[in-house]
């Protein structure tokens, strides 16, 4: 077989709807067959990358119709490497979830399973598609998948917590698809390249308009103040695996979908004050607001939405540094954000409220799980030697280069919030005393593994983060090369 | 008469996407919710496809009588999109009741002012 693109849409979506069938053959074929698709495709994205960093970007034509009528992929070191980081990402949880309750009950296990492909369908075909109705088709996969999966435990709140996401969900489709409505009336295609090049004959106005339909549609998606109030309660009420699924793959295809806009789609420099000014609004609100949160998961997910505001900082000062910093910046937050949702996941397996004040002593009865939420506390802070230090210090460096002191000055103040309010929680692990009736759940052994790779890969990056510089950089290249991205899908023509 | 009809196409797409938005912002009722954002996605939809839309034209078809006779067609690309998107929202809908649902069982009420375990 012939190792293409399509591979990345084609399995998931098949075994999506193929895995009720196969649970008919065989109940565990359930459980196992995501994880090959995945394993499969994780071997895919690792000859697929080396391609591409060594020569020129894949442009995958779906049913032979050529840019720009057909739709198309492209496979760029940066939509590459996100959707590498995705689909490696998505194996490591699926070892995770595999015997994530005690007993297995097949058929909420083949719903799961089901939604859980469909979503990771949706995020990689937002990250590779070429076809600007086609991103919106994969975002609405992606949405669909996670309203259902927000609901997926009856017995807490998660369909209150879905139904606000599928309200907000819908305004932000409304508004992608207003947008897309306006642009083919002046365009008159939907290729992305196509429409890149034909982007400065529009009228300005009619230009902002779009832009500015489109920021909110994927600011939704993406986390942006003030569109973001679905996040902390979807968090909260969905499975913690899939937790670690919004915050790595489904937000950072969110941040892709607006950025490639924003880029190669318009060249309105403008743009870039407004993204700065909305990401550190962001970041400064989510982080103060996380410092008051008392349930763990809460927390975390306003932790992250202030982790996303960096990243869209970062992306709007526009030099090569500040998106290289940016991109690295998105790997170790999927990565860092993973082993907390997932580790935290653990701490308070059998806890109703899920509060922080019940993780008290944690560190002498959990010493595994405690240790691995610890050493992502201190990676998502920006401590060295961990990943996280390297990310922040480029953000810095790039913002000290484009001279803007005032967002340093925001960036360090906001990292101090950050250690306040994860050490505070690392502190009542570590030391103090356990409540007597704590009814703790010692992780599997494949949640144990998911958890050992992730805190490694912090490490790892964090002592040699040579290892994945290159491919980054290479990857905020990538995005800043307009005119090759529009080549290289037109001259296929 | 020609402007009439543009304007009649374009106004009841933009009647349509603001009765929705009133329901949806104005109704307490989650059903009443679920069908203001229906109406709203079918006002986008009608604004879609008429802007396709050519005086006189005909079905998007390659046939011998259309290739001959000179007959203008309608833009054949933006009903392609409405048939997605209508599949689109149909699936957004049938998810966004089956939570009503799940809602009304659990709650015992259909009332968005009732329903607030979780802060709105």
């Amino acid at each position: 077989m012939v190792i293409s693109p399509v591979h990345y849409i084609a399995l998931p979506l098949m075994a999506a709807f193929l895995i009720p069938l196969f649970g008919k053959i065989n109940k565990e074929l359930v459980r196992i067959i995501p994880g090959l698709v995945l394993l499969y495709l994780s071997y895919v994205s690792v000859t697929l990358m080396t391609q591409v960093l060594n020569g020129p970007m894949i442009v995958e034509i779906i049913a032979g119709w050529n840019p720009p009528w057909g739709i198309n992929l492209v496979f760029s070191p940066f939509s590459g490497f996100l959707v590498s980081m995705m689909t490696m990402l998505g194996f490591l949880i699926w070892v995770y979830t595999y015997n994530f309750k005690p007993e297995v009950d097949y058929s909420q296990t083949t719903k799961f399973y089901t939604l859980f492909m469909m979503l990771i369908t949706g995020t990689i075909g937002i990250v590779l598609t070429g076809d600007i109705f086609n991103l919106f088709v994969f975002l609405e996969i992606t949405a669909i998948s996670s309203y259902a999966l927000t609901a997926f435990y009856r017995e807490r709140d998660g369909a209150e917590a879905s139904f606000k996401y599928i309200l907000i969900g819908s305004f932000a489709s409304f508004f992608i698809l207003l947008a897309i409505v306006i642009l083919y009336t002046q365009v008159g295609t939907l290729n992305m390249a196509d429409i890149a090049q034909k982007m400065p004959a529009v009228d300005p106005y009619i230009k902002g308009t779009i832009l500015l339909l489109f920021f909110i549609g994927f600011g939704i998606e993406a986390e942006m103040f003030p569109l973001n109030g679905w996040a902390p309660d979807v968090y909260t009420q969905a499975p913690g695996p899939i937790a670690a699924i919004f915050s790595g793959m489904v937000v950072k295809a969110g941040i892709y979908a607006l950025i490639r806009v924003i880029f190669t789609l318009f060249d309105v420099p403008a743009v870039l004050n407004l993204l700065l000014i909305m990401g550190l609004i962001t970041m400064v609100i989510a982080e103060v607001i996380a410092m008051r949160q008392e349930r763990i998961k809460r927390m975390l997910a306003y932790s992250s939405i202030g982790q996303m505001g960096l990243v869209l900082v970062a992306f709007s000062i526009g030099t090569r540094e500040a998106i290289f910093a940016a991109i690295f910046l998105m790997f170790n937050h999927a990565v860092i954000k993973g082993l907390l949702f997932l580790s935290a996941t653990y701490l308070v397996y059998n806890s109703k409220d899920k509060e922080i004040k019940e993780l008290d002593g944690m560190g002498k009865l959990m010493p595994f799980t405690s240790f691995m939420f610890a050493l992502g506390a201190i990676a998502i802070v920006g401590l060295p030697p961990f990943a996280g230090f390297w990310s922040k210090l480029y953000i810095l460096i790039a913002a000290a280069d484009a001279h803007m002191i005032a967002v340093m000055a925001i960036i360090l103040v906001i990292s101090v919030i950050e250690i306040v309010y994860y050490f505070r929680v690392v502190h009542r692990i570590y030391f103090r005393k356990a409540t007597s009736n704590t009814d703790i759940k010692i992780p599997t052994y494949n949640a144990k593994f998911t958890l050992l790779v992730l805190g490694l890969i912090i490490v790892v990056i964090g002592v040699y983060p040579d290892l994945i510089m290159g491919i980054i950089d290479k990857a905020a290249a990538d995005l800043l090369d307009k005119q090759n991205y529009i080549q290289s899908v037109l001259s296929l023509r | 008469m020609d402007q009439l009809l543009t304007i009649s196409f374009y106004g009841t797409a933009i009647a349509l996407i603001l009765i929705g938005l009133y329901a949806v912002l104005a109704k307490k009722n989650l059903l009443k919710i679920v069908i203001g954002l229906s109406i709203m996605d079918g006002g986008l939809h009608l604004l879609f496809v008429s802007i396709g839309y050519i005086k006189n034209g005909t079905a998007p078809i390659f046939s011998p009588e259309v290739l001959n006779t000179k007959v203008q067609m309608v833009d054949p690309v933006p009903q392609a999109l409405v048939l997605t998107a209508i599949v689109i929202g149909f699936a957004v809908t049938a998810v966004a009741l089956s939570l009503v649902i799940r809602l009304y069982r659990h709650h015992n009420t259909a009332s968005i002012d009732e329903i607030k375990n979780l802060r709105w």
